[in-house]
């Protein structure tokens, strides 16, 4: 679970390099960019607090 | 005959013409010029003995030729001397500007520690200060050894420094046919060609910079960090994961390069570091908190959030108050100088840094007060705070009606982004530093791309782009681009850096402290002795009635 959360995130940074070389327009590249902080944000929060949150103290 | 003969008249006319031209300019220019020799013979001083009879109470008398240093006193006062002078005159001011900007930055730790620790409780101070204060030796040794190196080891001479030439190697790597920057190769130990005074200026005020963004951390694992797991976290925080972005930043790495590379405006532009700084210890922050897992008594078993208010409101006020005077070196010292390539422009940014602030403040306040019904003092004071970082990256680029419109949003934002993290992902964080830090952070660097005016000169370039800084709003988008590319890489590369590296340390030393030493406070356990060993504690404190008593049993069992 932690290593596809981290896959996740860094797959995010990945979508949007690539989308530098992808698009050559700014309103391509900005889209592309924000997809990749997207899928980043859904890696970090979505997935790997998804596992602590699921072992959290308060649970027990 | 007669045709031939009016050629030659004419011929001879213009050769004339165009010898006299070439013999008047040289003569014109040397008349121009001045010599040594004028210098010798046209200016003298006041004599000496009229000021050791007179004294100088109307300082005429006070820093005038005299003052100029010669080289040879038997050839007198020169030119060269007189040049020499002027540019040590300037690198001088700029040196003095910088390290002054950098001891006010130095004191925000205690701005820093204060706060954090007026915001947690009473049993945890020790502890929290003890952070708050190894942030600095420990994070200084490590960004001593290799941070700085590997940050501004490859930089592009500084020029409003006197050039810092030995920091002269980028690891760069080809890829795609592009050249992507990764880390500075000069400077570990500061040793050989890198003992340097300009780069000792440069050194000490990125220093502070890195130790800014390790203190950070503290704040949102507070009350539930093993002391020895913080030393090793802010070790690696300081030696490679901070350097590499600032390297990427402002080092002359791929991301400072992305407008020359891709031509997207003038590449990520953070003018003081809401990204490099800011955003990296709240990214980091969040990591790390999120590892932790929040305070017993901070949730419910419902999942509901408790508030754990902090023990003195009086250390909060105080600590952002040294935090705002502190910020006037954070943003105006980063042009690295006060003379030449637009340096004059600290009066803007100290403005726009004022301006931000109070904006940000009022924004929480404001807020706060109208869905809450009182006046919040800590989130008045994390409004500040927020309008501050948000405005450390565009503060030199915006004017200040940018600064205003970008710190009054910062202030908003701060307040929904606490209640997000409680409620939402349920990531406990006792100072609101993801939210203060990590998303106002990602805010100021969007806002680069959004308000920059391009109006700021910092010597005609920046990044290697010519002209000025501009945001969309100003007409160029490849600006916001870079400034997403940004954002994409805190958020992608800095947290996945910080989240194996503490994982690591979970792994080898374990991140979170003993529940029975957090019910009891971290004060005794963890450092041996309490913060305030006259007061009574509350041990047991705020939890939360029905389920946390029993959470915390099942706990301690």
């Amino acid at each position: 679970m932690r290593l596809l959360g981290i896959i996740m995130v860094m797959a995010g940074w990945a979508i949007t390099v690539s989308g530098l070389f992808i698009s050559s327009h700014n309103l391509g590249r900005a889209i592309i960019a924000c997809v990749g902080i997207g899928v980043s944000v859904i890696g970090i929060l979505g997935v790997l607090n998804s596992y602590y949150l699921a072992r959290a103290i308060w649970k027990k | 005959m007669k045709l031939i003969k009016i050629k030659a008249q004419l011929l001879l006319a213009i050769l004339g013409v165009g010898m006299a031209l070439c013999f008047a300019a040289p003569l014109k220019a040397r008349a121009a010029t001045l010599t040594d020799q004028d210098v010798v013979s046209g200016i003298s001083g006041p004599k000496t003995d009229d000021i050791a009879a007179k004294g100088d109470p109307g300082a005429d008398l006070t820093g005038t030729v005299n003052d100029v240093t010669m080289a040879d006193s038997k050839k007198g006062l020169t030119l060269a001397d007189l040049a020499n002078q002027a540019g040590q005159n300037k690198i001088a001011i700029n040196f003095v500007w910088t390290l002054v900007t950098g001891f006010l930055v130095m004191f925000m730790q205690a701005g820093f520690a204060i706060l954090e620790t007026g915001l947690i409780r009473a049993k945890n101070a020790n502890h929290t200060m003890m952070m708050n204060f190894m942030v600095y030796g420990l994070g200084l040794f490590a960004y001593y050894v290799c941070g700085f190196a590997i940050q501004m080891g490859g930089c592009a001479p500084i020029a409003n420094l006197g050039g810092t030439y030995s920091l002269n190697h980028e690891h760069v790597l080809n890829l795609f046919g592009k050249p992507w920057g990764l880390f500075g190769t000069k400077g570990f130990f500061l040793h050989g060609a890198t003992y340097d005074v300009g780069v000792m200026v440069l050194f000490l005020f990125q220093m502070v910079f890195m130790d800014t963004t390790t203190t950070i951390v503290t704040g949102g694992c507070a009350e539930r960090w093993k002391y020895s797991a913080f030393c090793v976290s802010t070790i690696g925080l300081g030696a490679v994961i901070y350097p590499l972005f600032g390297n990427w930043a402002w080092g002359g790495g791929w991301l400072s390069q992305l407008g020359a590379n891709f031509g997207l405006g003038h590449g990520y532009c953070d003018f003081a570091g809401s990204g490099v700084v800011h955003a990296v210890g709240g990214i980091t922050a969040c990591a790390v908190a999120m590892m932790l897992g929040p305070r017993i008594g901070k949730f419910n078993r419902d999942g509901s959030p408790n508030a754990i208010p902090g023990h003195d409101i009086v250390l909060v006020l105080l600590g952002c108050f040294i935090l705002a005077f502190g910020w006037f070196g954070f943003n105006p010292g980063s042009t690295l100088g006060a003379s030449g390539n637009g340096c004059l422009r600290i009066g803007s940014i100290a403005v726009n840094t004022m301006l931000a602030g109070c904006t940000g403040s009022f924004g929480a306040l404001l807020y706060m007060w109208m869905r809450y019904g009182k006046p919040d003092a800590s989130m008045a004071g994390n409004g500040l705070l927020a309008g501050l970082v948000a405005i450390t990256a565009p503060s030199g680029f915006v004017d200040p009606l940018g600064a205003a419109i970008i710190g009054w949003i910062a202030g908003i934002l701060v307040c929904l982004s606490v209640e997000f993290f409680d409620r939402v992902p349920k990531i406990d964080d006792p100072v609101g530093a993801i939210s203060v830090h990590g998303v106002n952070g990602l805010w100021g660097v969007l806002s680069v791309g959004l308000f920059a005016d391009g109006r700021s000169d910092y010597g005609g370039s920046w990044n290697g782009v010519n002209g000025s800084v501009k945001g969309l709003f100003y007409g160029d988008a490849g600006q916001l681009v870079a400034q997403l590319v940004g954002i994409s890489t805190l958020v992608g590369v800095i947290f996945t850096l910080s989240f194996v590296w503490n994982w690591i340390v979970d792994v080898f030393v374990g991140q979170r402290c003993n529940p029975k030493a957090e019910l009891a406070g971290l004060d005794i356990p963890e450092m041996g002795a309490l913060c305030y060993p006259d007061f009574q504690l509350k041990t047991h404190d705020y939890v939360a009635a029905g389920s946390s008593e029993a959470s915390s049993a099942s706990v301690l069992k």
